[in-house]
């Protein structure tokens, strides 16, 4: 039953299809399912059938609202169904269907503008990551005056759980937002490298582009680099003024929350 | 009648749905419980938990979940007990719900509700299943009548017998839904009544209702409008029976305002017996 259920297209063509007869020919169907006054034992079946691939692209749907309208409902659902053909849910839970969606979006054929809904499906993906981490507290503003001067040069940052950082070859923060805003006029899909911070605060996912100093110096610092070592690898690669640069930008993303604490290397 | 468990009569509930997460909060509607998606938010640390929380802090609440895949083949899945345990112990729920059913074999979850075939070795095979969750949930499990849409030409009893046996052999309960019974008995052809009739009052730990559609050959079960009477009639029917038990109204797709969801699940007063609706009109 489940051999036909999942598979894609009209019934009577699901029961054809090879996965499904490995466990029953079509003709035995009606040995083993009763028909109904109005239904047969195949169009009984068919009712979970037709209902299967709805479900799994209404969830990924869910999950992936940009890549969905971009894609337009005919071309998402073909993409669920080859993708749920390769990966079918094995979990209690629809949040770790869609996990391997953007590798597999690299990884397929036929998909239009590959580049950018790939890139576009890996920001969705952090986004719903960081929806569902673990919460864990900020570290208050007004904490980093306190630490003491000589502490800076080895302490390791440590980021919040709901926290992630995107490198993308394509603007599709800008997209993201233009599909949350509802706005019609979507911003050009064209290559353009841009980086992106997701976080949590409040309950809330927040993006912010950064520009590309700034995301390799918060970069270094989230992925634990000691302080003093990453602020040297930024300055070299900012010009004039980059202590006071680093310092805002360090400023801002702890007020942000985007920081649970530090650890003394 | 009481239930055998003890379990209380929390009133009329609803469903806890995300569009209604702001008006619940902020509102703080009379609810007299209500029922949460147990797998919703069972891989959440985000906002969905927070909200859970802060209305388990408030209303009574009890889980009801879509993935115990009780009558597969499979191997239980522990780790999804153990986090249903853990969700029941933070919400202090007053009872753990799932379905008559299997969602998928060979480690897959189609996410749907597929109809068990009923036989003595399904009937075995998920009793011992059952005892298995109840340990380890220590804690009763309560199951719910799915709709069904296919039959197996293997079953040698029907669902309410199936049921009442399984009942007794696992001292389960059950969710009696009665929107479940109407729609099963429409695609198959028995008589609701004599369904509704045959279920042992004392094992009805909680009622559903809903609404449904109805294609002409057969009726699905979409939770997307009210309740209609025939349903109600049978409710009303099973009520004489039980006494006033748990009800709940699910309303899952095209879901509308809180205060019209909520309104129809407080239809359910005008069926239940006397002393609860009064008690309620006067609050």
């Amino acid at each position: 039953m489940q051999a036909v259920i999942e598979q894609p297209g009209a019934v009577d063509d699901a029961v054809e299809a090879a996965a499904a007869r490995a466990e029953l020919e079509p003709a035995d169907i009606g040995r083993v399912i009763r028909p109904s006054k109005t239904l047969t034992a195949v169009e009984r079946v068919g009712v979970y059938q037709g209902m299967y691939l709805l479900r799994m692209v209404e969830a990924l749907e869910g999950d992936y609202p940009a890549v969905a309208h971009f894609l337009g409902d005919e071309e998402f659902a073909d993409l669920v169904t080859r993708y749920v053909a390769a990966h079918p849910s094995s979990s209690y839970t629809f949040n770790r269907l869609g996990r391997q969606f953007p590798e597999f979006i690299r990884a397929s054929r036929g998909v239009r503008r590959k580049a950018f809904v790939a890139d576009l499906a890996h920001l969705e993906l952090a986004v719903t990551e960081v929806f569902d981490a673990p919460e864990s507290p900020a570290w208050p503003a007004d904490e980093i005056a306190r630490l003491p001067q000589d502490a800076w040069e080895r302490a390791v940052l440590k980021p919040i759980a709901a926290f992630r950082l995107g490198a993308y070859a394509y603007p599709v923060n800008a997209y993201l937002q233009s599909v949350k805003d509802e706005n019609h006029d979507h911003p050009d899909a064209g290559r353009k490298a841009t980086c992106v911070a997701i976080w949590r605060k409040r309950y809330e996912v927040w993006r912010l582009d950064l520009s590309k100093p700034a995301y390799d110096f918060l970069g270094a610092l989230a992925n634990g680099r000691p302080f003093g070592k990453a602020v040297a690898s930024a300055a070299r690669r900012l010009q004039g003024g980059a202590g006071d640069q680093l310092f805002r930008w360090l400023r801002d993303w702890v007020a942000e929350g985007m920081f649970e604490g530090f650890e003394a290397a | 009648m009481r239930n055998r468990w003890g379990l209380p009569d929390l009133g009329i509930g609803v469903g806890l749905r995300t569009v209604h997460y702001s008006h619940i909060l902020e509102a703080k509607p009379e609810v007299d419980f209500f029922e949460v998606l147990s797998e919703n938010y069972l891989d959440t640390g985000g906002r969905p938990l927070w909200v859970l929380d802060q209305v388990a802090a408030r209303y009574p609440i009890v889980l009801h979940g879509v993935s115990l895949n009780i009558g597969s083949a499979d191997p239980l899945d522990r780790e999804h007990l153990s986090k249903l345990k853990a969700l029941a112990a933070r919400t202090r729920a007053h009872w753990v719900s799932d379905h008559l059913c299997w969602t998928g074999v060979a480690g897959r979850n189609t996410h749907d509700l597929l109809p068990v075939p009923l036989t003595e070795e399904a009937l075995r095979h998920v009793a011992a299943r059952v005892k298995t969750v109840s340990d380890i949930l220590e804690r009763p499990l309560v199951l719910e009548n799915a709709s069904t849409y296919a039959e197996f030409t293997s079953s040698s009893m029907p669902e309410w017998e199936f049921f009442g046996r399984l009942m007794e052999d696992a001292d389960c309960g059950m969710l009696l839904d009665v929107n479940n019974v109407y729609v099963s008995s429409f695609n198959h052809g028995f008589d609701p009544e004599a369904y509704i009739d045959a279920i042992d009052p004392s094992r009805v730990a909680q009622y559903h209702l809903a609404g449904h559609t109805n294609k002409g050959t057969h009726i699905i079960d979409t939770h997307n409008d009210h309740v209609i009477d025939a349903v109600w009639r049978l409710y009303r029917r099973s009520v004489a029976r039980t006494g006033n038990v748990s009800t709940l109204l699910e309303w899952d797709a095209d879901i509308p305002a809180f205060g019209v969801v909520h309104a129809e699940a407080l239809k359910a007063l005008a069926h239940r017996r006397p002393e609860k609706a009064v008690a309620a009109a006067a609050s």
